[in-house]
């Protein structure tokens, strides 16, 4: 899959407070809500913008290739309620998370911030 | 005669003097319910009934010719679509939809006029609170025209509820993001009361009740708000970051690097028609 295709699906909100919908700006239909999966990688972008903010994540596979896989999560509203903000993450920050992965298959899900941290363990989000 | 008319001439100016001075009384917070500041959402996201499951599950009381339009939206949606959600452009949600609150709002409570400002989409409400009649010849708006009533309904001299009436509603407006749909006539009309929680003073309750073409009766739903004590305001500019874009009556995307990209599997590219095309 080429990063093109990876950045094409970008979706909606996603709600930190574990209510199961994530519907707001759009649809969360074309993620995968019942089979997250974990993946790490490193960071490559973390654009932290109204309405969803998007983090590129450069992830080896298990072919060694390394790919961008581009997550989409709440807006900043949601995030800086959650403990995070624009310096949370920055690129080249290693982290894993449990994303909902795109039901195309291809290199992109959903994120929420209590499902991120650092190569150490420790939580990214810090809620206030 | 001269001495009355003297007396006449003081009562007119002292009542001259008098009426500006009513007319200026403190605006007095203390009648008022403690309903000033940040609102948070109680209840799960993306739907009008917080009781019920979204899509079919909030069990709306549709027309058949508007159940009909709402199942070609969920299974526009099952396919990976936006369901005629029109929301995705950044455009407001509009009344009723904007009070599903995503994201936190703030009441601000003045004289004649009560605002609700919400962040999702830095969309703002007015409620008139003068005694005013609805406009005959306003344009309609997503927020609509707003007036409301205080009401001490206990009679201890403090108003407890706030009684709203929108009209003048402007579409596309959908209930949720599901694309549960309005009447395309734009007519419906949204009643609401407002009023803290008799046990809690930090929960907020907006009684809904929406009329609309769409329906086969008035819909009521029960909205409710936790009191932020410590709030953190936070701008949301959706057109910042938005990836959606509308071209002709397709939905697209753009990737990571600006281009433009088929939201849809198998959709079509949009009309080039007035760009010079390179020769082949």
């Amino acid at each position: 899959m080429t990063r093109l295709q990876s950045t094409s699906v970008l979706a909606g909100l996603a709600f930190a407070a574990a209510t199961g919908a994530a519907m707001a700006h759009h649809s969360f239909a074309m993620f995968d809500m019942e089979h997250p999966i974990e993946i790490s990688g490193t960071v490559k972008e973390f654009r932290f913008v109204s309405p969803h903010t998007i983090l590129i994540l450069q992830v080896k596979g298990a072919d060694g290739v390394v790919k961008d896989w581009t997550l989409e999560g709440g807006a900043p509203g949601l995030l800086v309620r959650d403990g995070m903000s624009s310096k949370s993450l920055k690129p080249g920050d290693d982290i894993r998370l449990t994303i909902n992965p795109l039901h195309s298959g291809a290199e992109g899900g959903s994120y929420q911030p209590a499902q991120i941290k650092f190569k150490d363990g420790t939580s990214v989000a810090a809620p206030k | 005669m001269r001495f009355q008319g003297m007396i006449g001439s003081i009562a007119l100016t002292m009542a001259v003097i008098a009426a500006p001075v009513a007319a200026q009384q403190p605006f007095d917070e203390s009648k008022y319910p403690a309903m000033a500041g940040q609102w948070l959402r109680v209840g799960p996201l993306g739907v009008f009934d917080s009781t019920k499951p979204n899509g079919r599950g909030q069990q709306a009381p549709l027309t058949p010719e508007y159940q009909a339009i709402f199942e070609a939206n969920l299974a526009e949606v099952a396919k990976g679509g936006s369901g005629d959600d029109p929301v995705y452009t950044c455009i407001p949600e509009g009344m009723p939809r904007a009070m599903n609150l995503v994201l936190p709002m703030e009441i601000a409570i003045t004289r004649n006029t009560t605002y609700i400002m919400m962040e999702y989409l830095s969309m703002l409400r007015r409620i008139y609170t003068d005694g005013r009649a609805f406009p005959t010849d306003e344009d309609p708006s997503w927020m609509g025209y707003s007036i409301g009533k205080w009401i001490d309904e206990d009679g201890d001299g403090r108003y407890d509820v706030l009684e709203v009436e929108t009209r003048n509603l402007k579409n596309p407006r959908t209930f949720d993001p599901s694309g549960l749909p309005v009447h395309k006539d734009g007519a419906t009309v949204v009643k609401e009361r407002f009023y803290l929680d008799k046990a809690n003073p930090d929960i907020l309750h907006d009684q809904i009740t929406v009329e609309d073409h769409a329906l086969t009766r008035p819909w009521t739903v029960l909205k409710t708000m936790r009191r932020e004590k410590k709030p953190i305001w936070v701008e949301s500019i959706c057109a910042e970051g938005n990836i959606h874009v509308s071209i002709g009556n397709q939905h697209y995307l753009l990737n990571g690097d600006g281009e433009l990209m088929p939201f849809m599997k198998d959709q079509p590219p949009p009309d080039l028609k007035h760009f010079s095309q390179p020769k082949k």
